[in-house]
């Protein structure tokens, strides 16, 4: 029996769209970025990055992609940090300094200073610095298009809110695309503005963030959940009878939580 | 490349008789017959010995997806060696291929070094298909009992071979995870000459050595958690005992490996 972990998928991202992929465990989400990515190729259908057209031959320009794995601090290898967030420059044949130049602004887009990390070794860093090392490798090459494959998870809550902060002031400033894979629902929230949720290698549903996930029904059916400030703002309208729209943000839950109350504060 | 979802050192659970026979007659069993598959000369002699480990494949009732995946990584050794034997040997030519002579003796050498091969990888591979690893460790550390008492660790050492078979799939799966990632960063692996290719292969191999340290801490830890305290003064749950039937099979292979030896002698 051939099990195909991607049927009829058909995307079409556009340059500085922020497109999160969400769906169960082995649906083929990480399947999906391989593709995307040109590490994997299809057996059917194509890949087109621009318009170069992906094969066995024809391999994406460098520069191009840059796909960050599920943990990806379990890849580095560099004798300091430098050295590991530099090896993808230096691959393309950038000269050593140029390399050394781009890894210290990437070092710093993740939010470590590059003067106290760059002599230090990989793996003498905690985990979070670990990760942020590991995505400065990848962006060190400059992508025009980011893969994230879980790009917080494992992660402390403070790290995880200022990786999510710098991935956005990206996207922001140098328009970078992103496509992130996460179980992470309020992650997808905060990240994307675009989601695509896959099943079974297809893709189930296609639309707007705030469409999607907030629409219990489709999530479940998939076996999600929504993020909990939308499952908090659909308790909360229920709890007062109401039909107040569904909250995306908690400064939208505070109101309508807000507006319920009577006037006057607490009961 | 496809390196995860390989089938060296697996179980397949299953409940046939090569299942249930006693995992120290197995070891043994499977010992003897790799070491007679050398002795044994002559066709006759290998052909019985191929049709003892054909009916204990058939016994074990593995699929047969498994057997072609625990032979195929050989068979590109024996090609390779088959085209030595055939062309390199010396000796009485006795045909062209084109410029390239045969020879008598590396026909004759090639025609028994295929089948030995094959048989050698597929025996260990039913011993491991049909033996649990929990079961393959307590075989191996009775067997190595002997050993005790030159003060040897005769447990630990039947535990480090099963561990270090339960984790070839986790490695090689983590090694293609890595290859794969590595490439995503511009890594040139497989390329070149032979000392870039030796470079290329740091990136891959630095990170793999990391997160066999990583899994050696993490499982040395969850083992003391459990109270694992080495085998001294360890006893099993569950005894090995030989049943009439293990006795009979035992019996059965070695009645099969001396005729085969006997058969190459006459």
């Amino acid at each position: 029996m051939v099990l195909k972990a991607l049927a009829g998928v058909s995307l079409d991202i556009e340059p500085g769209e922020r497109l999160g992929i969400i769906g169960p465990v082995g649906a083929g989400k990480s399947s999906l970025l391989g593709v995307l990515a040109g590490l994997i190729l299809p057996d059917e259908g194509s890949v087109t990055h621009g318009d170069l057209r992906l094969s066995a031959r024809v391999r994406p320009r460098s520069g191009s992609v840059g796909l960050a794995f599920q943990a990806p601090e379990k890849c580095l290898f560099g004798k300091n940090v430098l050295e590991d967030v530099a090896f993808a420059p230096r691959q393309a044949g950038v000269a050593s300094e140029e390399a050394h130049r781009l890894a210290a602004a990437a070092l710093l887009a993740t939010g470590l200073s590059p003067e106290k990390f760059a002599p230090r070794s990989p793996f003498s860093l905690s985990m979070g610095e670990q990760r942020r090392v590991a995505l400065a490798g990848v962006l060190a090459s400059q992508p025009q298009a980011l893969l994230l494959d879980e790009p917080t998870a494992h992660l402390d809550p403070l790290t995880r809110r200022d990786l999510t902060g710098r991935l956005l002031d990206l996207n922001q400033e140098q328009g970078t695309t992103m496509v992130i894979v996460s179980h992470d629902m309020d992650e997808i929230l905060r990240l994307a503005e675009r989601v695509v949720v896959i099943d079974g290698g297809r893709v189930a549903a296609d639309g707007k963030a705030a469409a999607i996930l907030t629409d219990v029904a489709l999530l479940e059916r998939h076996s999600l959940e929504p993020p909990g400030v939308v499952k908090l703002s659909l308790q909360i309208s229920q709890a007062v009878g109401g039909t107040t729209p569904v909250a995306l943000t908690e400064a939208d839950v505070l109101a309508t939580l807000m507006a319920a109350l009577p006037p006057g504060g607490a009961p | 490349m496809k390196l995860a979802g390989t089938v060296i050192g697996q179980f397949y659970p299953g409940e046939s008789l090569l299942h249930r026979a006693d995992p120290r007659m197995k070891i043994l069993a499977s010992m003897a017959f790799v070491t007679t598959l050398f002795l044994a000369d002559g066709y006759a002699a290998l052909s019985v010995l191929a049709a003892g480990i054909i009916a204990a494949t058939a016994t074990a009732r593995v699929p047969i997806t498994w057997i072609y995946r625990s032979l195929k990584p050989v068979l590109w050794l024996i090609l390779f060696t088959l085209v030595f034997q055939l062309f390199l040997r010396g000796g009485e030519e006795l045909a062209r291929l084109g410029p390239l002579p045969i020879y008598r003796q590396g026909l004759y050498d090639s025609a028994f070094l295929a089948p030995r091969l094959l048989m050698l990888v597929l025996s260990g591979a039913l011993l491991t298909f049909t033996t649990p690893p929990v079961l393959l460790t307590d075989a191996l550390g009775s067997l190595l009992a002997p050993l005790n008492r030159l003060k040897l660790p005769a447990y630990e050492l039947s535990l480090m071979v099963t561990i270090a078979l339960r984790f070839i799939p986790t490695l090689l799966m983590e090694l293609e995870r890595i290859i794969l990632a590595q490439r995503a960063r511009g890594a040139d692996i497989g390329r070149g000459g032979l000392v870039k290719k030796a470079r290329a292969l740091m990136p891959v191999l630095i990170p793999l050595f990391v997160l066999s340290f990583r899994h050696a801490d993490e499982l040395a830890l969850a083992m003391e958690s459990r109270c694992w305290r080495g085998g001294r003064g360890r006893t099993l749950r569950r005894k090995l005992r030989l049943t009439t039937a293990d006795v009979l099979f035992g019996l059965l292979v070695a009645a099969l490996l001396l005729f085969s030896l006997g058969l190459g002698i006459l």
